[in-house]
């Protein structure tokens, strides 16, 4: 059940009606509903991989209270590993088996020793790489005495399987989405309004812009080597749109879901694309996944603690880690590392927190300066995203050699007029709410109700008039 | 809560309203359209004694107008390029349900893909598109997951942004699509080079698509059903003919089809100026093609 279907809008009017109209405001029945909820959602998948969710689910909740309970040092580090291991190792099964056991059997065999192919027929269950960083995040807080353990069981199960973040996140933390499943809930008209806005300008840059783009990023990245330089430009641009808008989309929505049931999940982009530099870039981008990294990895690891060579081997090590969280392939740990390259000047000059706050925060339009700064780190990622979209390494070097040495200065044979007009008006709409939450959060606020509504029925006559057939988001499969 | 309801319903009801205006869309789409085929289809013009279907090879290699004054049996061709045969099996259902059933039906194999994977023979859908204003077209693609159900009830579900043009589509110059339905190369100005191809390739049973096979039978049970005569023809490539594809239809079909297979001795299917490329006739070639497939029907009138 995607969230850009029929099928998820009936399956969240019937929630949100229940929710508010039949428990009555108990908070116990409020969250029971949102656990089953989310059980069906899951289920939507594959009913079989509920369970495996259920037992991480189960298995970190107990683990939390053995670890809270006990006061000897062996039996809560046994606790604490047995939960890191086993979730890890589910991750490592699911997702990794292949790609260690080839990646292996080449190495043999560049050494001359033949081994037979061995690889198992997995499927890769939905949002796997999502819970499992929840259950670790909630161990690891509670191992270094951060958090207490929960002992409502329905309650903990609601901060695992949430469906609007179960499946690609936001990677919520127990301290802040486990208080809000705790405190009673009550019906709040502007928070529901609110996240129908982001709903609404979710499945914009989801259908409109991600799903646009796709279909000329497929077309051109699945037949590179007969395009022009000029059109696998225009190619790798399209995917850095379609990316930005399937996952940034997909987080809107989540959120926006979220808020109907009036609770606030953690922002996940704020648009990274106006960036001024890489470190900026990586504040704004996949936020919950950065700071997850940044508290369980990166600090345990020593931080920028220990002098510039810790803090270098620990920004390579973080950023070739997410890239390998994205996926099973050198492609995704080609990406991370290329994204470290890009942060080693920033890091070696102490440049790297220059540009914590919005671009032209006080003004309408960037400086000389910013424009440049901002349009040299959008070139950056969009090179880097060439390695994230090609099939393999192979691939990503052909697809930048080719842009190179092909009519790089012809004009592109793939040139839709409409979607580089729909993408000019989502950069205005997004450059314009660059300081709010999402983009459309408060434009037209100054207009009357008619101007206002016109807005978002122009914006949903779009979804209709632009949708192309109903598309997977891309961060399912992570 | 009653508040924001209100207001969901109210713009609702405005967004109802605004659609019906989208209308106009759906019932100038079909005007612009140079291909009018599937569209007569659906409104039952389409009554004639011998249909031709399939893909690229029987629109550009069969001539249906010729086939009629050879047989003095009418006869329409309503192939189209790049088609598969579960598109063939759709065009099919709605010739019988929208028309008067045909004597014959002319089948070309498409050598080698007719059942096996091949990501230049696809379902139509562009074909069906512009047709979005007939219920028939739009359950179909609502059928096929590529609408959802809102389709049903409102205009803008049914739009897809090519429906949002007021140019009229390009005759093709190359192949125009004749009176008869068929569109042979008329012109060769921007043919490719191309080479007798020797080597023959091994067909592999192992790469048969399931659901092609699913519908390609389904496909001769309707003929069989409606006392359709089913004739599979093989029209010729620009290289040595090669029976394993042959072996394979007739294998998996009924007896009382009938197979077709151009004269493989004929010499002049050797002769690069009866090709458009590598895999189609000309209209050279496929004047000398649809005479000996007249000459088939002639024999197997009965």
């Amino acid at each position: 059940m995607l969230f850009n279907t029929l099928d998820f809008a009936a399956f969240l009017s019937i929630v949100f009606i229940l929710y508010w109209f039949f428990t009555k405001n108990n908070l116990k029945s409020q969250n029971l509903l949102l656990l089953v909820s989310s059980y069906f959602f899951y289920s939507c998948w594959d009913w079989r991989f509920l369970f495996l969710l259920i037992f991480s689910t189960l298995l970190d909740y107990f683990s939390g209270i053995q670890i809270e309970k006990s006061t000897n040092i062996k039996t809560r580090k046994f606790w604490f590993w047995l939960s890191i291991i086993i979730n890890l190792g589910f991750l490592g099964v699911f997702k990794y088996f292949n790609f260690f056991t080839a990646s292996f059997q080449n190495l043999l065999m560049n050494l001359g020793i033949h081994v037979n192919s061995w690889s198992l027929n997995v499927i890769l269950p939905i949002g796997i790489s999502f819970y499992t960083f929840h259950g670790l995040s909630y161990i690891i807080d509670i191992y270094k005495n951060r958090i207490s353990a929960e002992k409502n069981i329905v309650d903990y199960s609601v901060f695992v399987s949430y469906f609007p973040l179960l499946v690609a996140g936001p990677i919520e933390r127990a301290t802040h989405l486990l208080p809000q499943i705790k405190k009673k809930r009550t019906f709040n008209y502007n928070q529901a309004v609110d996240g129908l806005r982001q709903i609404l300008w979710g499945l914009f840059k989801k259908i409109v812009i991600a799903d646009n783009c796709a279909e000329y990023a497929n077309y051109i990245f699945n037949d590179s080597s007969n395009y022009s330089g000029s059109t696998l430009i225009i190619g790798a641009l399209f995917f850095t749109f379609q990316i930005y808008g399937d996952f940034s989309g997909y987080s809107d929505i989540a959120l926006g879901v979220s808020r109907l049931f009036g609770i606030e999940l953690l922002k996940n982009f704020s648009f990274p694309y106006f960036s001024r530099d890489i470190a900026e870039f990586w504040r704004r981008w996949h936020i919950s996944l950065s700071s997850w990294f940044k508290d369980y990895l990166y600090i345990p690891l020593g931080g920028s603690k220990g002098g510039k060579w810790m803090q270098v081997r620990n920004t390579f090590i973080i950023f070739i880690v997410s890239g390998f969280w994205h996926g099973a392939n050198w492609t995704f740990i080609v990406w991370g590392l290329l994204n470290a390259i890009y942060f080693l000047p920033l890091l070696l000059f102490n440049k790297n927190r220059d540009n914590l706050q919005i671009v032209a925060f006080d003004k309408s339009l960037p400086s000389f300066k910013e424009l440049v700064s901002i349009l040299f780190t959008f070139g950056l990622t969009v090179f880097a995203w060439i390695f994230f979209r090609a099939n393999n390494l192979q691939h990503a070097f052909s697809y930048i050699s080719g842009i190179f040495s092909k009519k790089i200065f012809s004009l592109p044979e793939i040139r839709p007029t409409y979607l580089l007009l729909l993408l000019l008006l989502f950069i205005v709409i997004e450059w314009i709410g660059r300081k709010d939450n999402y983009g459309l959060e408060k434009i037209g606020f100054q207009f009357n109700k008619i101007f206002r509504w016109s807005l978002y029925l122009g914006l949903f006559i779009l979804l209709f008039i632009y949708g192309a057939k109903e598309q997977q988001f891309i961060y399912f499969q992570f | 809560m009653k508040r924001l309801l209100t207001n969901l319903f109210l713009f609702g009801i405005v967004f109802f309203v605004i659609d019906k205006f989208f209308y106009v869309f759906l019932f100038t789409s079909p005007n612009l359209e140079v291909d009018k085929r599937l569209e007569l289809l659906i409104n039952g013009k389409i009554n004639k004694d011998i249909i031709v279907m399939g893909s690229s090879r029987g629109a550009y290699g069969i001539i249906a107008g010729q086939i009629e004054k050879e047989t003095s049996l009418s006869a329409y061709n309503i192939t189209y390029p790049g088609s598969n045969i579960e598109f063939h099996e759709f065009l099919l259902k709605t010739l019988l349900k929208f028309n008067k059933k045909p004597k014959i039906i002319i089948l070309p194999i498409d050598d080698p893909s007719e059942l096996v994977f091949d990501k230049t023979l696809n379902f139509r859908f562009e074909r069906l598109y512009p047709l979005v204003k007939y219920n028939y077209i739009t359950n179909e693609l609502i059928n096929q997951k590529e609408k959802n159900q809102l389709a049903r009830v409102l205009c803008l579900a049914r739009l897809n942004r090519g429906n949002f043009s007021f140019e009229k589509k390009k005759i093709s110059s190359e192949s125009p699509i004749l009176e008869c339905g068929s569109m042979p190369f008329i012109n060769q100005i921007n043919r490719k080079k191309f080479n007798f191809y020797k080597h023959l390739k091994k067909y592999n049973i192992k790469n048969e698509k399931e659901s092609k096979i699913k519908a390609f039978l389904e496909f001769q049970d309707i003929c069989n059903k409606n006392n359709i005569k089913l004739i599979y023809c093989f029209t010729p490539n620009f290289r040595p003919y090669n029976t394993d594809l042959e072996k394979r239809i007739k294998k998996i079909s009924d007896k009382e089809n009938k197979f077709f297979v151009y004269d493989t001795l004929n010499q002049l299917y050797k002769k690069e100026d009866y090709f458009y490329d590598e895999s189609h006739l000309n209209i050279k070639g496929a004047k000398l093609y649809t005479t000996e497939l007249s000459n088939f029907i002639n024999l197997n009138k009965n």
